[in-house]
């Protein structure tokens, strides 16, 4: 990052972040993402058969948070109204799929979230396991593709180094199952502080966090993967990974992502598994899970780095600029 | 193929930057060199200025981003064009554009991008320097066989023995 002061020639012309994309973006990634994860993991901890079913509409909100966000994509567009049009080009555009993806997704889900709601109304549902199964298949599916899909709409930009990855969409989907896991561990803490009545859902609190346990270390490693190969990948990647670490972002970085997000949540978490009454604990470890959520996204994306224009790397070559670039 | 192209000789622009200024009052009615169609980098430490306008692509990757097929081929002209009643204003062919072609209008609140003036590029007729041209792909393609054939030239000279 310094050698630009070296060299003034160089600085003027120092790639800059984009800036197309911005915190609606952010928000829709972070929403999205959320939604999504703690669908699927909802899911994932009924059919394990940890969660009593009249939990269900505690573990299954997601979709709401998924069209919360899908709002936010819709707000970053130039012509608010069009939006519609997006339908028009699934053939090659992810930003057509992905509306496809998400509306499909916010449908089925509300759907699912809807029936689960039924019981509560002293509406009966017993007869329809059948038809539930194959929505609750269905939403898995969407909710994974979903959440898959939130790396897939920052990657297909191929021009951006630090995107052009397929360890973005594998970052952004384990992001999104360990806040997910989070988030659903929060409401159903807050659900059963609420109503002691009911009891403490003991199984399903264990294994909810023990699946946020191992998620978060895959993540950190997934992290890790993903910053290594884009600082060896390409010399813009390499300008991210730099502005990221050491850089304008590296507050964002080391605060937001890994202090917020990895740190403390660990140790709270380990703290916690001590004293188990001790529910605060839990709360102060979720949120700064969810803010360090947040953090990671807005890193990604406002590290992006795009290659200016092809002539730049002519002329670094012809005016003998390249050695002092490094 | 396209039939006529833009063709920009970067070491005669001056930077005036009167292109711009032309570009936006011919498309727009203004005089906002920000929505402006072509973009002139300026690189002034080594006094290079570098007008950048569409490429027009033979594989358009800001046609396979774009995904209200508002950014598309037209295929009498050959060019890439982007249709205003369709773009949504996404900016993805932006970032998409390894030229960083197609600008965002902040008026009109969509992505536009350089059409030639339907035939007759105010760049061009506005270039005082004439650093822009708007030539044949025929001719365009000789004079690009001409300067590399005088760079071969001057390298084969320089060899010991010559």
């Amino acid at each position: 990052m310094n050698t630009g002061r070296a060299n003034p020639a160089i600085h003027s012309r120092y790639p800059k972040p984009q800036n197309e994309w911005g915190w609606q973006v952010v928000v829709y990634l972070y929403l999205a993402g959320i939604g999504s994860g703690s669908f699927a993991i909802g899911i994932l901890m009924e059919w394990l058969g940890y969660s009593p079913y009249s939990l269900r509409p505690m573990i299954l909100w997601g979709p709401i948070l998924v069209a919360i966000g899908a709002l936010f994509l819709v707000l970053k567009l130039g012509i608010k109204r069009r939006f519609l049009n997006t339908i028009l080009n699934p053939k090659t555009s992810w930003l057509s799929r992905g509306f496809y993806i998400l509306s499909l997704c916010i449908i089925v889900g509300v759907v699912v979230l809807g029936i689960s709601i039924l019981p509560h109304l002293g509406i009966s549902v017993s007869n329809w396991s059948s038809l539930l199964l194959i929505l609750d298949i269905i939403g898995f599916v969407l909710a994974l593709a979903t959440a898959i899909y939130t790396g897939i709409l920052i990657q297909s930009v191929k021009y951006v180094a630090f995107w052009n990855t397929s360890l973005l969409p594998a970052l952004f989907t384990v992001s999104a199952l360990s806040t997910g896991a989070m988030a659903v561990i929060l409401s159903t803490l807050g659900y059963s502080i609420l109503t002691p009545s009911e009891g403490y859902p003991y199984q399903l609190m264990n294994a909810l966090t023990l699946t946020e346990q191992i998620l978060i270390i895959i993540e950190a490693i997934v992290l890790a993967l993903y910053l290594f190969s884009r600082y060896k990948a390409e010399e813009y990647g390499k300008d991210s990974v730099r502005l990221l670490l050491s850089g304008n972002l590296r507050f964002v970085f080391w605060i937001g992502i890994i202090a917020l997000g990895f740190f403390f949540p660990v140790i709270l978490e380990g703290i916690y598994s001590r004293f188990h009454e001790q529910h605060f604990l839990l709360f102060l470890a979720g949120s700064l899970l969810l803010i360090g959520g947040f953090f990671l996204r807005s890193g990604v994306v406002y590290a992006g780095i795009k290659e200016q224009h092809p002539l730049e790397r002519l002329i670094l070559y012809q005016y003998n600029l390249r050695e002092t670039r490094e | 193929m396209q039939e006529k192209v833009l063709v920009i000789d970067y070491e005669k622009c001056t930077g005036c930057r009167a292109c711009e200024l032309a570009c936006s009052v011919f498309h727009t009615g203004a005089s906002n060199p920000s929505r402006s169609r072509i973009r002139v980098i300026k690189w002034e430490e080594i006094g290079l200025y570098i007008p950048l306008t569409c490429q027009n692509c033979e594989k358009p990757f800001c046609v396979e981003v774009c995904p209200t097929k508002a950014c598309h081929i037209d295929p009498k002209r050959h060019m890439v064009l982007i249709d205003k009643n369709l773009c949504i204003g996404c900016k993805t062919c932006i970032l998409a554009c390894p030229f960083g072609a197609p600008v965002y209008d902040k008026v009109e609140h969509i992505t536009v991008k350089c059409d030639y003036c339907d035939g007759d590029p105010q760049c061009v007729r506005f270039c005082e320097v004439g650093a822009i041209k708007y030539l044949d792909v025929a001719e365009m393609s000789g004079l690009k066989q001409y300067a590399s054939a005088e760079k071969y030239t001057k390298a084969l000279r320089k060899l010991p023995g010559a």
